[in-house]
């Protein structure tokens, strides 16, 4: 897998903000968040098979939730890939940890949930953290 | 949980990490153009398979147990996506970057812990 891998990445494209990679990992994290609820009530209506298959998941299939979150998974994989040309890998997949600041935050806002101390200190540190990212994509880019 | 369900979930992240690695493997040959690129739609179906058999399998474990008992594991998965992006694909970042996945990962912790 090493040979004639690539060192640099092209520059990220200024051709409107949905363009923008980090836009487009921001959707792909939303994304995300919607089929993992999605997944998570169709595998709840079949958790008691306990054939062979259901090891896999494989049984999950029959639920129509499920398949909602199927393709909320394909749409953020498409914004993913696209991200992926423009951001390494390591600094792209970190930036996902987003989700654990939007899904606190949006069940506190709509769903009047009662965020802890605790909570409210990683979302803190969380946000710091992808700060820190985006400024060391920021200062690669100043070096080329 | 259960040693299956441990079984599954390392499993399941080792396909995670494989699969990223071919994904971004081939969506940068893809960008080398005409000759170079050759090639980058097979190891994006190897990533893409990869991903499949973690997307199955993490099926299986969310069937099994809470999503809040799997949120503080996901908080490692950036970690070894990191580690293995530097071992196999000479990513390497700068300290901004590290202290950004440090700090993101720790906040992962704190927020499921609660």
């Amino acid at each position: 897998m090493h040979d004639s891998l690539p060192v640099t990445t092209p520059p990220i494209p200024a051709r409107g903000l949905f363009w923008n990679p980090f836009v487009q990992i921001f959707l792909a994290v939303l994304l995300t968040a919607a089929a993992q609820i999605l997944l998570k009530v169709g595998a709840s209506g079949s958790s008691s098979d306990s054939s062979a298959w259901s090891l896999l998941g494989v049984s999950e299939l029959g639920d129509g939730w499920t398949w909602l979150g199927i393709i909320a998974f394909v749409a953020s994989f498409g914004s993913w890939l696209y991200a992926l040309r423009f951001l390494p890998l390591g600094l792209a997949f970190s930036l996902t940890n987003g989700v654990h600041v939007f899904v606190p935050l949006g069940s506190w806002y709509f769903l009047h949930e009662h965020i802890s101390l605790l909570r409210a200190g990683g979302i803190l540190i969380i946000i710091v953290g992808i700060l820190f990212l985006a400024q060391s994509v920021a200062k690669a880019e100043e070096k080329v | 949980m259960s040693p299956t369900v441990w079984f599954l979930l390392i499993v399941s992240q080792l396909a995670l990490v494989v699969g990223q690695i071919y994904l971004k493997h081939a969506m940068s040959r893809r960008e080398l153009g005409a000759e170079k690129a050759r090639g980058w739609i097979g190891i994006l179906a190897i990533g893409i398979a990869a991903m499949t058999v973690w997307f199955l399998l993490w099926l299986g474990v969310m069937s099994r147990v809470d999503l809040s008992k799997l949120m503080p594991l996901e908080g490692i998965s950036p970690l070894l996506i990191v580690l293995g992006a530097a071992a196999f694909l000479h990513e390497r970042l700068n300290w901004r970057g590290w202290t950004g996945v440090i700090l993101t990962s720790i906040g992962v912790l704190l927020v499921s812990m609660s």
